[in-house]
C-alpha cells in the first residue's frame, strides 16, 4: 500500500479505481458515492462523526434513491454493539440474500457503503479477503450464500448398527479401515453410560483448520455449498490437514487403493462417475494414492449426479434405519436438520409415527379396521388396531405445533402428509379433529370457562405431548465448539467430556462386511494400523514408541 | 597452545592431498546416501505404507513421525549453524573465526537434509511444484507449512550468499594454489573480483549477519518452525509459547555440537590443532552448556504447565510425555552432559577432546530424540482423545531409519567434496591467527613459492 498514491482508501488507488468503474456501472451518481466514500474514511479516522456524517448526505441520498435507509446513529450504536458491526449495517441497504455480494454492492450504488464501508472493515482490522480472489478457495467466515450442508445427528436414537458406516464405505468404494464415519461407544465419568454413543462423520466446519493450513488449496471449502473437500488432483499428500484436525476425521492413502477409478466409474455410469463434481474437480469417492480422504457430505448427490430425489440426502442418512441422520442445508430454516434442531421431540415423533415404510400407522389399516365403527373418538380407537389414544393425540400434537403442516422440500414432510393422509381418512369418516370435544379428550386443549368461547388447541399441551411420546434428547452441542472450528453438525444426545473412553459397542467393526464396486466384500476394521498398514510397513518392529 | 604458526599451507591441505582414508569414508557415505535413494525409490513404487506411520485418531496411528522429526532436526542444525556464524562475524567472537566457515557449510548441508525430507515425507512429491507455487500467493496467508518452506529458502539463499560471498574473497587470494581441474568452478565464483569490492562485501556480510541473527528468534527456528505444531488447536503436546525458545535452544545445541564434532574431524586428519585450538572447543563446550541449560529450563516449563492442576488435555499430554522412557533418556543424557560441561568450566582438568566429541554426540541423540518423540506425541495425545486406539502405536520403519543414514551420509558427502573445492576455514581466520596482513604478505611470498613446483607437476 504506497503513501503516496492519492487514493483515500487504505487498499489503495488501484481498488478505489475499481469500485469507481463498479459504481459507474450502475444508474446512479458515482461522484456522490465517491464523494461519501471519502467522508466514510474521514468516519472511520473520527475525524467526522457518524451523526454528522449522515446529516451531510441526507438529502443528497434521498434525490439520488428516494430512499435513505442508511442507519441512524441509534442504530450504529445498536450495530456495533453486534459483532457483526458494519456488515451488519450493509445488509439494511438492500440485500434479499440472493445476491452476490457484487450485484448488491451495484445496486446500492452509494460510494459510501461500497468504498467507505469497505474501508471501514479494514480501519478495524478486518483485511481484504484475498483468498476471494483466487476463485474456489475461500475462507469460510466470508462465505455467502444460501446452503451450507450439514447434518443433526440424535445420538440417542443411534443404536449403533453400523449401517451407516456400512453405506458410507459402499458408496465410496473406501479401503478397509477407512471409516469416513465412524460410530463409538464410550464410557464417560458421571453420565448416564447405556446412551454414550457418537456418530462421527466430518463436521465440515465453516472455520476448517484442516484447510486454514493446507499449503496447496487442495482442502477448500465449495462456495455454493460449504462442503469442506479434497481436490485429490491437487493434494501433494503432505498429511498437514489429519495433524490440524481436531476431531481426527481424516484417512490418508498409505498405498495404492482397493478399487480402481475404472472400477468406480463402471459401476457409477448415470450422470456423474462419483467422482468428478459439478465444478470439474475430483474430490469424491476414495482418494488415489498419496493423498488425504474424509467424509465429503456426498458432493456427487448434492450435484444432482444421483438423481433430483438424492439431492439434500447422503448415504449415511439414507442408510439409517432409526433415522438418526438428518442431513440437509443448516442455512434453511425449514430444512430437515434445522426443523430438528428447532423442536426435536417432534422430530423424533413425527418420523415414529410418519414413516410409513417402518412404524408409522398404516392407512389401508384404519381404513379397513374403522369402516363399520361410528364417528366419534373413542369407537374409531377402539376399532383401529393402529391407531390408540398415545398415538393419535401425539399425531395430532404434532400438526398443532408445526407451521405450513405438510409443506416444503425436506424429506420429514413426507411424514407429515402422511399423518395428514390419516386425518383425512378420520375427517372424511365424520371425526372432527378440530373439534372442542375431540381436541380436549385428546388432552390438547382446556374445556372453556363458562361463558367463554372454545379458543382451540393448546400449542403448550401438544409440545407436552410430543415430549411424552419419545421423550426429550438430554442435551444438544456441537463437537469441540470451543476449538473455534465452527462444525456444521448438531448432535443431540450425550456431549462426550475430557475423559471420555471408547469401549465396546452393540456392533462389532469385524463382524460387518460391506460391498464394492470391485465385488469385493470386505470386512469393516476399526483399528487400521494393526489390522491394514502394518502389513506393509517395511521391517515392522512390533514395538511402539 | 601450538607452537606451530597457521599458514597458508594449512587451510589448502585438504584441497591438495588425497588418501585412503578419505577414499574409504567417502565410499561409505555414497553408499548410505545410495542406500536411502534406493529405498525412497521403493517407497515411491509401494506409497507410504512403508513407513510405521498411520492415521491418528481411528486409524491407531501417528500422522508424521520420523521423517518430519528429523525435518526439524536437520533444521534445526541449519539454524543454529547460522547464527553461530552470525554471531562470530557481528559480535566479533574473533575466536571462533576458525570454524565459522565449517558452521556456514554445515548450514547449507542440513537445510539440503532437511529440504530432501520434505520430498521423502510427501505423499505426491511430483505435485511439489505445481500444487505448491501454483497457490503459492493463497496460501502463504494461511499454512504455517507454505510459512516454513518460504523462510527456510529465503534462509538457504542467504546462507549460500553468506557463505558465497567469503570464498569468493579466499578463492582470489589463493587462486594459485587451487587445482586447475576445478577452474571454470573458481572462474564461475570470482566472477567479476575487484579488489574494491572487499571492503563493500565486509559490510554486505555484515549485514547479512544482522539479518540472521535478528530474524532467527523471531521468524525462523524461534518462529515459523515451532508454529508449525504450536499454533494447533487441538494437539496441547504442542500448545504454548515456550516452543519458540525451546526450538531455538535445540537449534543452537544440535548445531555446536554438529560444528564441534566436524571441527574435530577435520582438526585431526588434517592436524589443525594450531587452527581449530583446543580453546576453541572449551569455549563451543561453554556455549553448549549455556543452551542446554536454557533447553532443560523449557522442558520443564513446558512440563510443569499441564501436571500441575490441569487443564485436562494439557495434563494428559504433559504426564504421557513425563512418563514415555525414550523421553526419560534423552532428557538424562541431556542433563549428563550438562553436569560434565559445568563440571569441567569449574575443574579445567576435566576436559578433553575425546570428552567435548561425546558431549557433541550425546546432545545430538538427545535433541533428534526428544524431536521424533515430540512430534509423534502430539498424536498420542489429542485434546479429542476418545477413541480407543488413540494413543496409536508408532515405531519407525527400516526405511525410516535408513533416511537418517541417507541424510547424515548427504551432509557428509558435503563436506567431503567442498573441502576439495574450497577452503573449509577461511583466510580471513588465518590472517587473524597470524595477526594483520603486513605478516600475511610475507607468507603469501614464501607459500608461492612453496607451491609452484606442485603447480608446474
Amino acid at each position: 500500500m504506497s503513501t503516496d498514491d492519492e487514493s483515500f482508501h487504505p487498499l489503495g488507488q488501484e481498488w478505489e479505481d475499481e469500485l469507481e468503474t463498479m459504481l459507474d456501472d450502475t444508474e446512479y451518481d458515482s461522484d456522490l458515492g465517491m464523494e461519501m466514500a471519502k467522508d466514510a474514511m474521514r468516519v472511520t479516522k473520527g475525524e467526522l462523526s457518524e451523526a454528522d456524517f449522515h446529516e451531510k448526505y441526507h438529502e443528497d441520498v434521498m434525490d439520488e434513491f428516494g430512499v435513505d435507509d442508511r442507519p441512524t446513529e441509534e442504530a450504529y450504536e445498536e450495530a456495533k454493539k453486534n459483532a457483526g458491526g458494519f456488515a451488519e449495517m450493509l445488509k439494511s441497504f438492500d440485500g434479499d440474500g440472493d445476491e452476490s455480494r457484487r450485484d448488491v454492492m451495484k445496486k446500492m450504488g452509494v460510494g459510501a457503503a461500497a468504498v467507505g464501508l469497505g474501508a471501514w472493515g479494514t480501519a478495524e482490522g478486518g483485511q481484504p479477503n484475498v483468498a476471494d480472489e483466487s476463485g474456489g478457495h475461500s475462507s469460510e467466515a466470508h462465505r455467502e450464500g444460501d446452503t451450507q450442508w450439514g447434518m443433526a445427528i440424535d445420538l440417542e436414537r443411534c443404536d449403533g448398527c453400523l449401517s451407516c458406516v456400512v453405506a458410507c464405505g459402499e458408496e465410496n468404494n473406501l479401503d478397509q479401515g477407512v471409516n469416513w464415519m465412524y460410530v463409538l461407544d464410550y464410557e464417560d465419568a458421571g453420565a448416564d453410560t447405556s446412551r454414550n454413543r457418537l456418530v462421527r462423520p466430518c463436521q465440515h466446519c465453516t472455520d476448517a483448520p484442516c484447510e486454514k493450513v493446507c499449503p496447496t488449496t487442495a482442502r477448500h471449502t465449495r462456495d455454493k455449498d460449504g462442503l469442506v473437500l479434497t481436490d485429490y488432483d491437487v493434494c501433494i499428500g503432505c498429511r498437514y490437514c489429519q495433524v490440524a484436525c481436531p476431531y481426527g476425521v481424516n484417512y490418508f492413502q498409505w498405498d495404492e487403493p482397493d478399487v480402481s477409478t475404472e472400477e468406480i466409474a463402471e459401476a457409477n455410469d448415470g450422470e456423474g462417475d462419483m467422482m468428478v463434481d459439478d465444478r470439474g474437480r475430483w474430490v469424491d469417492s476414495r482418494s488415489p494414492r498419496g493423498t488425504m480422504s474424509k467424509c465429503t457430505m456426498c458432493p456427487s448427490r448434492q450435484d444432482g449426479f444421483s438423481g433430483e430425489e438424492k439431492v439434500g440426502t447422503s448415504a449415511c442418512e439414507d442408510a439409517c434405519p432409526p433415522d438418526a441422520i438428518q442431513f440437509g442445508n443448516m442455512r434453511d430454516e425449514n430444512s430437515d436438520p434445522q426443523r430438528y434442531i428447532e423442536n426435536p421431540s417432534r422430530g423424533r415423533a413425527l418420523r415414529d409415527l410418519g414413516d410409513k415404510e417402518t412404524t408409522a400407522p398404516s392407512l389401508n389399516a384404519i381404513e379397513e379396521d374403522i369402516a363399520d365403527a361410528d364417528a366419534d373418538l373413542a369407537s374409531v380407537l377402539e376399532a383401529s388396531e393402529d391407531l390408540d389414544e398415545e398415538t393419535l393425540r401425539t399425531m395430532k400434537a404434532i400438526e398443532i405445533v408445526t407451521e405450513d403442516f405438510g409443506e416444503g422440500d425436506a424429506d420429514s414432510v413426507d411424514y407429515e402428509v402422511h399423518i395428514s393422509d390419516i386425518f383425512d381418512l378420520l375427517e372424511e369418516h365424520g371425526l372432527d379433529l378440530d373439534s372442542q370435544e375431540v381436541l380436549v379428550e385428546l388432552d390438547l386443549a382446556d374445556e372453556p370457562d363458562e361463558g367463554e368461547e372454545f379458543d382451540g388447541a393448546d400449542e403448550g399441551d401438544a409440545q407436552d405431548a410430543i415430549d411424552d411420546y419419545d421423550g426429550r434428547p438430554s442435551s444438544s452441542f456441537k463437537l469441540l465448539e470451543d476449538v473455534g472450528t465452527n462444525p456444521n453438525v448438531v448432535y443431540f444426545g450425550n456431549e462426550p467430556g475430557p475423559n471420555a473412553e471408547q469401549v465396546e459397542g452393540p456392533s462389532a467393526y469385524a463382524d460387518i462386511s460391506y460391498e464394492r464396486a470391485d465385488g469385493s466384500e470386505p470386512n469393516l476394521v476399526d483399528n487400521r494400523k494393526e489390522e491394514v498398514l502394518d502389513e506393509g510397513t517395511v521391517g515392522d518392529a512390533g514395538v511402539s514408541l | 597452545m601450538s607452537t606451530k604458526t597457521p599458514s597458508k599451507a594449512d587451510i589448502l591441505r585438504p584441497i591438495g592431498t588425497f588418501s585412503k582414508k578419505y577414499l574409504a569414508v567417502y565410499s561409505i557415505a555414497a553408499l548410505g546416501l545410495i542406500a536411502f535413494l534406493i529405498a525412497w525409490a521403493y517407497q515411491l513404487q509401494k506409497g507410504l505404507i512403508v513407513t510405521g506411520l498411520g492415521d491418528w485418531g481411528t486409524g491407531g496411528g501417528a500422522t508424521w513421525g520420523l521423517y518430519i522429526g528429523a525435518f526439524i532436526w536437520w533444521v534445526g542444525v541449519a539454524h543454529g549453524g547460522i547464527i553461530l556464524s552470525a554471531s562470530v562475524r557481528l559480535l566479533g567472537m574473533d575466536r571462533y573465526m576458525p570454524v565459522a566457515r565449517i558452521a556456514e557449510m554445515t548450514t547449507i548441508g542440513g537445510l539440503s537434509a532437511a529440504g530432501f525430507y520434505i520430498l521423502v515425507h510427501m505423499g505426491r512429491p511430483d505435485r511439489m511444484v505445481t500444487s505448491v507455487l501454483g497457490h503459492f500467493h493463497i496460501t502463504v496467508n494461511n499454512s504455517p507449512l507454505v510459512w516454513d518452506v518460504t523462510v527456510i529458502t529465503a534462509y538457504f539463499v542467504l546462507s549460500a550468499t553468506y557463505l558465497g560471498l567469503t570464498i569468493r574473497y579466499d578463492v582470489n587470494r589463493l587462486r594459485d594454489d587451487l587445482p586447475d581441474k576445478f577452474e571454470p568452478i573458481y572462474k564461475i565464483i570470482t566472477f567479476g573480483y575487484s579488489e574494491k569490492e572487499d571492503e563493500i562485501i565486509q559490510r554486505m556480510v555484515w549485514w547479512l549477519a544482522a539479518a540472521v541473527i535478528i530474524m532467527a528468534p523471531l521468524l525462523l527456528h524461534g518462529g515459523v518452525i515451532p508454529w508449525l505444531f504450536s499454533l494447533l488447536p487441538a494437539m496441547p503436546a504442542w500448545t504454548g509459547g515456550i516452543q519458540g525458545p525451546m526450538f531455538l535452544s535445540i537449534a543452537l545445541m544440535s548445531a555446536i555440537s554438529g560444528v564441534m564434532i566436524i571441527s574435530y574431524t577435520f582438526r585431526r586428519v588434517y592436524n589443525w590443532e594450531h587452527i581449530i585450538t583446543d580453546d576453541i572447543f572449551r569455549g563451543l563446550l561453554l556455549w553448549l552448556g549455556f543452551f542446554t541449560l536454557l533447553f532443560l529450563w523449557f522442558q520443564l516449563q513446558s512440563v510443569l504447565n499441564g501436571v500441575f492442576l490441569g487443564p485436562l488435555n494439557t495434563a494428559h499430554a504433559a504426564e504421557g510425555k513425563m512418563a514415555h522412557p525414550a523421553y526419560q533418556v534423552a532428557m538424562t543424557m541431556i542433563f549428563l552432559t550438562l553436569v560434565y560441561i559445568f563440571l569441567q568450566a569449574i575443574r579445567p582438568a576435566l576436559f578433553s577432546k575425546t570428552r567435548a566429541l561425546i558431549a557433541s554426540c550425546a546432545i545430538l541423540a538427545g535433541t533428534l530424540t526428544e524431536k521424533i518423540l515430540f512430534v509423534v506425541e502430539g498424536f498420542f495425545h489429542p485434546t479429542f482423545d476418545i477413541y480407543s486406539a488413540t494413543p496409536g502405536t508408532y515405531f519407525p520403519s527400516l526405511i525410516e531409519i535408513l533416511s537418517l543414514v541417507g541424510t547424515v551420509s548427504l551432509v557428509a558427502l558435503l563436506f567431503l567434496n567442498l573441502a576439495k573445492l574450497v577452503p573449509v576455514v577461511e583466510l580471513h581466520a588465518i590472517e587473524h591467527l597470524t595477526g594483520g596482513h603486513d605478516h600475511e604478505h610475507g607468507h603469501e611470498e614464501t607459500t608461492k613459492t612453496e607451491t609452484e613446483p606442485e603447480v608446474k607437476a
